[in-house]
């Protein structure tokens, strides 16, 4: 699920609030995972409407979409296209995971553990083709960009904010910084308390920030030195990287040999890795769509009543509460300036 | 290492409020000749530039230079616990990195805080050509945006040769608040041009409140759609200036 540069990243802590009259272009799907393993009843069963069609999606991103605008915030929601080719190992691995939750799922429900079933329920989590859908025609209403990537959405993400567009990549994973993006902010479709998967600790969850020119001089490597850490640990591209390697011994490797070609001779499964030049293209020349718009507009309130309450149940008082909080923002928003403008 | 003393605690915490309404933390940097300070809040709208010499305090000392961050807030606290004719000494250990506020009275007390890590971002000048320049009476100024702050939430400053005027207009209430030249609060009043660019009251509203306690006498520039410069002058040596980003009405 990503690569896990979690231990040589420094991070700061942000407050969104700071991050008020910026961009950020957000892994969609990664939200959406996020909101469908996060948003579901005591006993793990999603939130649905009338029809049984699953809602907890819809909920996070009306919910959560409109409280970072409401902050100022200008989200840009990204989502993934077709994986590349090397990404089948790790999708078939997080099928089966998911698989195996579901049969463990529904045998806790039999035995009525009920705290169990929902950490199982958690991760069934499956996003289907019309949850992308409404997500799309959700955002719409509410006047948000969103792009369709034509391969990995975190690498559109990345793109974007190199190019300017956006001025932070969210995620939850790390990827986007192996694809370049200077910026990562991490628990922005989530923030507040969460349950620890499996214990009853509450942690309360705040945003952070990673900066890829940091990341790069505290390890002191460049960026395609940190590709090849990336690799030897494991991507999404090669999901078990070198068995045994950690992060900090991955780190160490390629800053004594420079690269994973040369670290070779010093790792025990010398084999490995038969596609790394592949693997180091997607991260550098990620296939990206150029051609994308990029506006906000008002939010459509009729629209968003029609479609989540009429069809999808939703409260109509809570919706339109929300989608008035947003208005409001915007109204003030408009003909904001910052000073940058005139730093010449 | 660096430290200063002022006899006047109130003069140390009304500036260091003015500073704090745009920013948590600030770097300050420190030199032989004084102490400055040059910070934008948070979303890029304001910024404020500070300058104390080393005149203004009773003691100043300062080895060499050196960048001090702290935060405002946790700052001010301690500020607040002197009396107003209280000695207030800031010493900076640079090997500890603690800073040291010494407030003596009726009775001494010793504080310590940590410094931060210092910001690198070197915020630039914005780049500025004015039409219009107000010498005005900070407590007329206040009033103003007193009267505009009733009815909205921005506020559009115009001026020409006769006047200068606050005009703020909310969804169902309106103001207009008119200044003539020659008015006890129109201290001098240069037009090139007229102009007018509207800003955010609630910015105005705090910038202008802290900073009049530290002075009498503000001097606005602006141009049409432009930020504003808010220079207020200080009693003794030193500098007190803000800057707003505007409105831009597109509609």
């Amino acid at each position: 699920m990503g690569v896990n540069l979690r231990d040589l990243v420094p991070r700061t802590i942000i407050k969104l609030e700071d991050l008020g009259g910026k961009s950020i272009a957000i892994d969609a799907y990664n939200a959406l995972y996020q909101f469908l393993a996060i948003i579901r009843q005591p006993d793990g069963t999603p939130l649905m409407d009338s029809s049984g069609r699953v809602t907890s999606h819809l909920s996070g991103l009306l919910y959560r979409t409109s409280n970072l605008v409401e902050m100022g915030i200008k989200p840009i929601y990204v989502f993934d296209g077709t994986p590349p080719a090397l990404k089948e190992v790790e999708i078939k691995r997080r099928m089966k995971v998911k698989k195996e939750a579901l049969v463990r799922y529904e045998q806790a429900l039999r035995e009525g553990k009920m705290e169990d079933a929902r950490m199982y329920a958690q991760a069934t989590s499956h996003l289907k083709d019309y949850m992308a859908e409404d997500s799309k025609k959700l955002l719409d209403l509410m006047g948000i960009p969103w792009i369709q990537a034509p391969s990995e959405g975190e690498a559109q993400a990345a793109y974007l904010s190199k190019r300017g567009d956006a001025d932070y990549c969210a995620s939850q994973d790390y990827d986007c910084l192996l694809f370049g993006a200077p910026r990562l902010v991490r628990n922005v479709t989530i923030s507040g308390r969460r349950k620890l998967p499996s214990k009853n600790i509450y942690i309360d969850v705040v945003p952070e920030m990673v900066e890829l020119e940091q990341v790069l001089t505290e390890c002191g490597i460049t960026h395609e030195q940190l590709i090849d850490v990336g690799i030897l640990i494991g991507t999404d591209f090669n999901p078990d990287g070198v068995e045994g390697l950690g992060p900090k011994t991955a780190l160490k490797l390629i800053k004594e040999h420079g690269n994973i070609e040369n670290a070779l001779p010093y790792l025990k499964n010398a084999e490995f890795p038969a596609e790394l030049p592949r693997i180091r293209e997607i991260f550098l020349k990620p296939k990206v769509r150029e051609d994308y718009r990029i506006e906000w507009k008002d939010p459509d309130v009729e629209g968003i009543v029609n479609f989540i309450c009429r069809e999808r149940d939703f409260s109509e008082d809570r919706v339109r509460k929300a989608v008035e909080k947003m208005q409001i923002e915007l109204t003030k928003a408009k003909g904001k300036t910052t000073l940058e403008r005139w730093f010449g | 290492m660096f430290k200063l003393k002022v006899s006047d605690a109130k003069l140390l915490r009304d500036m260091i409020t003015s500073i704090s309404i745009l920013v948590d933390e600030a770097t300050f940097k420190l030199d032989p000749e004084g102490m400055k300070l040059r910070a934008m809040d948070p979303s890029r709208v304001a910024m404020v530039d500070f300058e104390w010499p080393k005149t203004v305090f009773e003691e100043y000392q300062c080895t060499e230079p050196a960048k001090m961050c702290i935060n405002i807030t946790e700052l001010l606290k301690l500020l607040k616990r002197a009396g107003k004719d209280e000695i207030v000494e800031l010493s900076l250990d640079y090997k500890t990195g603690k800073l040291q506020v010494k407030i003596t009275g009726k009775y001494t007390r010793n504080f310590t805080m940590p410094t931060l890590e210092a910001s690198e971002e070197e915020v630039p000048t914005p780049k500025l050509a004015f039409n219009v320049k107000a010498k005005v009476t900070t407590t007329g100024l206040s009033q103003a945006i007193e009267d505009a702050q009733l009815v909205s939430d921005h506020v559009r400053i115009e001026a020409d040769n006769e006047k200068l005027a606050f005009n703020a207009s909310g969804d169902l209430m309106g103001a207009e608040i008119s200044i003539q030249k020659g008015s006890d609060t129109i201290l001098d009043l240069e037009v090139k041009e007229p102009a007018k660019a509207t800003f955010s009251l609630s910015y105005l509203t705090e910038i202008i409140k802290a900073a009049t306690a530290t002075s009498d006498i503000a001097t606005l520039e602006f141009s049409s759609d432009m930020p504003v410069k808010l220079d207020f002058q200080q009693a003794k040596e030193g500098k007190l200036t803000f800057y707003l980003a505007p409105r831009i009405e597109t509609e």
